[in-house]
């Protein structure tokens, strides 16, 4: 009898350590999961005609794992970019970068809406700057001309968690 | 008159209250009738009490079987939870402090397996925060609650309002030492 008493405790007891043992997998996934990690940096800048002006800037950044797409909107008055950035990581540490750009934009006077579309899969390195010309990529003749100009750069480097002091 | 045998069995099991019992002892000492059957009951109680306690079960054997065999019982013994057990107090103390101490690891593990909540933080400036407020009981959850975060991938950049963007060309990526024109900045 004292032995059939014994089977509840250590039931309770399996599962109390199965439960444990879930939640050490789950700290080790998570591990994972961040040692894997990679920060994409998208930055947009437009140049304007006049070459003593200042560009004008702006950055995104955003934490992803290898296979997840990182996706940023530009909107502006006539012309709306969607890149959508997927990096994989390959055996040798690269990282192989597929991307999607998306342009609609409409041209004076007509307002004729019009719809550019690109895919590109570059291997790059941690830290090599990859550009995107949405809109195309501008010579000195067509800035001078009074037109704006604006390019993308996509950097992914590892994420580093910064142990707090 | 002689008072019966109930009256006197009560009487010796001085279960008769006062004032009878008092007249009761008188009679007892005056009567050689009732106190020869006083002497009996004494010696059938001494009997039961002296002898052994006999063993019930082969009795109670004999009539399960017999209401067995006429259907109104089960050959089946009474199940575990329902037999009474008897342990010594010590192991019992033990035991019901050892069920204690298993069920309050169990809850807090269950607690914090439910309301587990991922927080990834970076210092500096350009700071990169991911917080899971969603339950995380397994990686496939995880995942999922990623997955419903998916708003968070997605940034949005508003250009600036007086700009007019034209196109000035095909839409071209490549690394950047591939775009040696490009205006540096």
């Amino acid at each position: 009898m004292v032995r059939r008493r014994l089977i509840a405790p250590l039931l309770l007891a399996a599962a109390a350590v199965a439960v444990r043992a879930e939640d050490l997998n789950i700290t080790e996934a998570l591990q994972a999961l961040l040692d894997n990690a990679l920060e994409v940096k998208i930055s947009a800048r437009i140049f304007p005609a006049e070459a003593e002006k200042e560009p004008w800037t702006a950055e995104s950044t955003r934490l992803t794992i290898p296979g997840r797409s990182v996706k940023v909107r530009l909107e502006g008055d006539n012309v709306q970019i969607y890149l959508v950035c997927t990096p994989y990581t390959e055996e040798n540490g690269d990282v192989l970068l597929l991307s999607q750009g998306q342009v609609w934009f409409t041209e004076p006077p007509e307002k004729k809406a019009k719809y550019f579309s690109t895919f590109y899969s570059i291997p790059v390195s941690y830290g090599e700057k990859i550009l995107y010309f949405p809109l195309g990529m501008s010579d000195t003749d067509v800035q001078e001309q009074g037109y704006f100009n604006i390019e993308l750069e996509i950097v992914i480097v590892p994420y580093v968690k910064e142990v707090p002091q | 008159m002689c008072p019966d045998r109930e009256i006197l069995s009560a009487w010796l099991d001085g279960e008769i209250d006062s004032p009878w019992d008092g007249a009761l002892e008188e009679h007892v000492g005056s009567c050689p009738d009732c106190r020869a059957r006083l002497e009996r009951l004494e010696g059938v109680r001494r009997s039961l009490l002296e002898s052994p306690m006999p063993d019930w079960r082969p009795a109670m054997e004999r009539v399960r079987s017999s209401l067995v065999s006429r259907g109104l019982a089960s050959e089946k013994a009474a199940p575990v939870w329902r037999r009474r057990v008897s342990l010594p107090v010590p192991l019992a103390v033990a035991a019901g402090l050892l069920v204690m101490v298993l069920a309050g690891a169990l809850a807090v593990s269950v607690i914090r397996s439910s309301f587990g909540m991922v927080r990834i933080t970076r210092q500096g400036s350009g700071g990169t925060e991911i917080r899971i407020a969603a339950s995380v009981s397994d990686l496939e959850s995880l995942l999922r609650s990623v997955d419903e975060d998916a708003g968070s991938l997605e940034g949005i950049i508003m250009l600036p309002k007086d700009v007019q963007l034209l196109p000035v060309g095909e839409p071209r990526m490549g690394k950047e030492a591939e775009f040696s024109r490009r205006k540096s900045w």
